[in-house]
């Protein structure tokens, strides 16, 4: 496949500003950019599920979780050189759970789907609170090993995690623009008219699912190494709505656009937070408006204006 | 359409450049409290305090005329919020000390981050033991009681007060700070010998709406004392609904970590049932001391209500900061003011006649003594008709965690 030069121009954004940061970020901000650029393949990875084919699941915080869990436990017990090889384990592990968790809930359509996801990550919210003994409970970890190399201030991590999501986010593009994406897609749009043309929707939307699922888990294990501490608050089902709604707030009709809702979101919530305690009510007051006058998000509301100059939209990407 | 663009956009910058900025001559200390929500309260309590010392602090001056200026924000006690919110004080705003943390699993998040940057963390609120035994590191210093403290002392009064309360219950919230609690009192139990039986354990949820089958289930297993690890709305509404059935003239209710906290007695009011044995880590009427009136005072005239135990601890941590920064004449030598903080003293509100707290050089632990009383009628501090009474008082070195019991935290919770 082709690609034209205007399909690349979000990638090039993306590693001029991400790429700036290594050289001309603060720690605070080097700090922030590692938040938002994993957040970002959370949300990137959640939109293959939600904007490409179509399945709003509430419980993708489990995979989140469970990524960060396996990374901080076994870098906890097997010493910092296990962290990379736990960052490893943590997709695999996604994956078989979303095998087992996307068999029994896909079965189900839109709303009975989306509870049932709730339920399951609910499930393990609750198993990750109560059983104090094995995952330290309401208090998380603290205390992550990773190796030294990351371990010297934050920037040296933030290269290694914008290495890793960019890679992650580069194969989650290919797959969009593939004949596999093009089917979530057409599943989206219409699943009966694809099993029609003789593919299988459940199997595809299960695909999506799994994949989706492990790169969150990468997420999640990436997480583990910024602060060195995680909690059981990463699993609660507050963490998958906030994730839908950076991903609405960037335009979920867009690749890159759950990325843009992430970045915009993080720095509002450092910007404003700094001077009012009431920073969630101004949040909330920004949400609102975008979503009643910029339905299509940020993303989309650029693409409105870019569209009044060049005279066209984007025609694959209307709902 | 583009008016409504552009109003968006000049709100997001009046947002942006809204930031506050802070005179140069100021030694920063960085904040974290909950502003909102169930320990809402205890963030504005400490905020409240915080300015009363900060007063008192600045008025009596410090080296090279420098001043305190404490930023608080509202870390919505999440962790992932409190650790970027302590990385953004260190490393933007340039603190010197990290303060406050009311929940346990923010503050033993936001100790890495002290560890890590070698930046002071003064805990003021949270009360988990782990944080000076387990999780400790030589950065981090609490100014207020932990768990252990007030479940030793409880043991105590157990011991000497209670000698019939041979069948014991424990109804606490179901996660570390109800489970820590019963766990130390038994420890406590067992160091001094007493003999009991556990006659049930009960875990509601933390912000269980309704305990009644709880509630049912303790009158059944008729024990003589109920031991309770609640705290804050949780504690009132249990009291209020045990109250309905009659559970506190079956048996003696006993609340020794957070039941005696101020914000108990002013929700409850009249409802306040009588001889309810607890304490708190702080009391509004003892010990009468200048210091304890005149701190009580101040915060009434500065907030309009009386403080829970958050505020006195917010307040001493300042005043220790100030005191290790007058032994050493400056705050940038953060591994002199460690050393200048360890084995100090420092005479606070909660300090009885005759004794000053001073800080453990082992474990950076406040040693403090622990008052347990009953619940009495006492209109002096209103909205509450009720307050504790007829104190006993357990002195600071008989409460502090022995090293076998930290030595056991480490082996179970691991480092």
């Amino acid at each position: 496949m082709k690609t034209k030069l205007t399909e690349m121009a979000p990638w090039l954004a993306y590693f001029v500003i991400f790429v700036s940061m290594i050289f001309a970020g603060s720690d605070h901000s080097i700090h922030v950019a590692s938040q938002i650029i994993i957040l970002g393949l959370f949300a990137i990875a959640f939109n293959v599920l939600f904007g490409t084919t179509g399945l709003l699941s509430f419980g993708q915080a489990i995979f989140y979780g469970l990524g960060a869990y396996i990374t901080g436990m076994m870098a906890k017990s097997f010493g910092a050189d296990f962290f990379l090889w736990a960052l490893l384990i943590a997709p695999v592990a996604a994956l078989a759970l979303s095998a087992v968790l996307g068999v029994l809930s896909l079965r189900l359509s839109e709303v009975y789907f989306t509870m049932l996801t709730l339920a399951f990550a609910q499930l393990a919210w609750g198993i990750c609170v109560k059983w104090s003994s094995f995952t330290g409970g309401d208090d998380g970890i603290q205390a992550i090993p990773k190796p030294d190399i990351l371990n010297m201030g934050g920037r040296n991590y933030y290269i290694f995690a914008l290495v890793i999501v960019s890679i992650c986010i580069y194969l989650l593009w290919r797959l969009d623009r593939s004949p596999f994406g093009s089917v979530l897609k057409g599943i989206r749009q219409n699943p009966i008219r694809i099993s029609f043309i003789g593919l299988n929707v459940f199997r595809h939307k299960l695909f999506a699912y799994m994949i989706s699922s492990s790169f969150t888990a990468i997420a999640g294990g990436l997480y583990a190494g910024i602060d060195k501490s995680i909690h059981p608050d990463m699993l609660v089902w507050t963490m998958s709505g906030s994730i839908i709604l950076m991903t609405i707030l960037g335009g979920m009709r867009s690749f890159f656009g759950p990325l843009i809702g992430v970045a915009v979101f993080i720095l509002l919530e450092d910007v404003i937070g700094r001077s009012t305690e009431y920073w969630s009510f101004v949040i909330g007051i920004i949400m609102i408006t975008v979503v009643l006058l910029f339905p299509k998000g940020i993303v989309g509301v650029s693409r409105h204006f870019a569209g009044l100059f060049a005279k066209k939209g984007g025609q694959f990407d209307n709902p | 359409m583009k008016r409504k663009v552009v109003a968006f956009v000049s709100s997001m910058l009046l947002c942006l450049t809204s930031a506050v900025s802070f005179a140069a001559e100021t030694i920063k200390i960085g904040a974290l409290y909950p502003m909102s929500g169930r320990g809402g309260l205890y963030g504005q309590d400490s905020e409240a305090a915080i300015k009363i010392a900060l007063a008192e602090v600045n008025a009596k001056g410090l080296p090279g005329g420098k001043k305190l200026d404490v930023i608080v924000t509202d870390d919505q006690s999440k962790p992932a919020l409190a650790v970027t919110l302590a990385k953004r004080y260190i490393t933007e705003d340039k603190v010197k000390f990290l303060y406050g943390v009311v929940s346990s699993g923010a503050a033993l998040a936001v100790t890495e981050v002290s560890k890590e940057y070698k930046t002071i963390f003064v805990g003021t609120d949270h009360a988990a033991t782990d944080l000076t035994a387990n999780a400790f590191q030589k950065y981090y210093f609490r100014v207020s009681n932990n768990t252990y403290q007030s479940m030793a002392a409880g043991a105590l009064y157990m011991k000497d007060e209670m000698k019939g309360a041979k069948k014991i219950a424990y109804i606490g919230p179901d996660y570390a700070y109800g489970r820590d609690q019963i766990a130390e009192l038994k420890y406590s139990l067992g160091k001094l010998g007493v003999q009991y039986e556990m006659v049930g354990e009960f875990w509601p949820k933390l912000y269980e709406p309704d305990y009644t089958s709880y509630i049912t289930a303790i009158i059944k297993a008729q024990p003589d004392v109920l031991v309770s690890g609640f705290w804050g709305g949780d504690t009132v509404a249990f009291i209020k609904q045990a109250k309905a059935y009659g559970l506190f003239k079956k048996m003696k209710y006993f609340h020794p970590d957070g039941g005696g906290n101020y914000e108990v007695f002013s929700t409850l009011g009249a409802e306040c049932p009588e001889g309810l044995i607890m304490s708190a880590r702080h009391h509004n009427n003892w010990p009468e001391t200048k210091e304890n009136k005149d701190f009580v005072a101040k915060f009434k005239k500065a907030t309009g209500r009386y403080p829970s135990y958050a505020a006195e601890g917010a307040y001493a941590g300042i005043l220790a900061i100030a005191e290790a920064i007058k032994k050493v004449g400056n705050a940038d030598d953060t591994e002199a003011l460690i050393k200048a903080m360890e084995g100090m003293k420092v005479r606070l509100p909660e300090d009885p006649k005759g004794f000053a707290s001073y800080i453990d050089p082992k474990t950076h632990q406040m040693v403090q003594a622990q008052a347990i009383g009953v619940t009495v009628k006492n209109d002096k501090f209103a909205p509450a008709k009720y307050m504790l009474g007829k104190f006993k008082v357990y002195p600071a070195d008989k409460i502090m965690p022995t090293q076998e019991y930290i030595d056991i935290l480490i082996k179970t919770k691991k480092k």
